[in-house]
């Protein structure tokens, strides 16, 4: 596929940002130790993310920084070890190394509010972008 | 090789519409009307008043019974467990007391359930819960 064809034939942002994630995607099978792709359960992060989508995460980021305020993370569930949960980073105590989490939907949302912060060393995926459904394709 | 654009976890976007209100009073105050409905009963010739009680007592247990099984499945989480490894025996013990209080006439029944409520309330004052789970104020 040639980028120079890109140039000429005017391609809409949308399709550029499907090839920028496909290409994301595909490097997944060769970066598993960096990348991964997961499901979302549940509807307290809507309307940003809805359940049944596929996102890419990563977790290069947090092994070299923490986590920042308005980052949709992954995290280990406190009342549940055996469960992640997907919010976004609320609150940042930097110097208790901890965590304040929300779901987009806080009516909707299981978050901070009900377990409290939670570990930073918790907090290791942080989510990229969504590659399905297509029409929902974009960096997050 | 699996298709590498399929998730390889769910990531739960929880909510459990909690609204996080808990506490043990409101089984115990269920438990105490079928206390004091027992010895209505069981001080009374009164026919009409007799069946009342039953009817009035089974549904008061079943409340209790429901309050308990509330607290069970949804206030204590795992980390109380670890601290008080007798907390399903209990609940399963005050569930089952509640039953008994549903089928008989039997005071020593209700106050069986009654010392259960009570343990189950230690274990709920000793988790935080007065300061967690009621609320401390109203918003204006």
């Amino acid at each position: 596929m040639s980028t120079e064809r890109g140039r000429h034939r005017p391609l809409s942002s949308f399709l550029v940002r499907g090839l920028a994630l496909g290409a994301g995607v595909a490097a997944v099978a060769f970066a598993r130790r960096w990348l991964d792709v997961v499901e979302v359960q549940g509807g307290s992060m809507a309307p940003t993310l809805l359940p049944g989508e596929w996102l890419l995460v990563e977790r290069r980021s947090y092994s070299r920084r923490r986590p920042r305020v308005g980052e949709i993370v992954l995290a280990a569930d406190p009342r549940d070890a055996s469960r992640e949960l997907i919010k976004r980073v609320a609150a940042l105590n930097a110097d208790a190394g901890l965590v304040e989490l929300a779901g987009d939907a806080p009516a909707a949302s299981t978050d901070s509010r009900t377990f409290g912060a939670v570990p930073v060393s918790g907090v290791r995926w942080r989510v990229i972008g969504r590659y399905y459904p297509p029409g929902r394709i974009r960096r997050l | 090789m699996r298709n590498p654009l399929r998730p390889t976890r769910r990531v739960h976007a929880h909510c459990d519409i909690p609204c996080g209100v808990y506490d043990p009073q409101q089984a115990r105050i269920e438990a105490e009307s079928c206390y004091k409905i027992i010895e209505k009963y069981n001080a009374s010739d009164d026919e009409l008043l007799r069946t009342r009680c039953i009817a009035v007592k089974e549904e008061r247990a079943e409340l209790t019974k429901h309050h308990i099984d509330v607290l069970w499945h949804d206030y204590f989480k795992p980390e109380h467990l670890e601290k008080f490894p007798d907390l399903h025996e209990t609940c399963w013990k005050a569930s089952k007391a509640a039953s008994k209080v549903k089928q008989t006439t039997d005071i020593e029944a209700a106050k069986e359930l009654l010392a259960l409520i009570d343990k189950i309330d230690e274990m709920w004052k000793a988790t935080g819960g007065p300061e967690k789970t009621r609320l401390q104020a109203v918003a204006a």
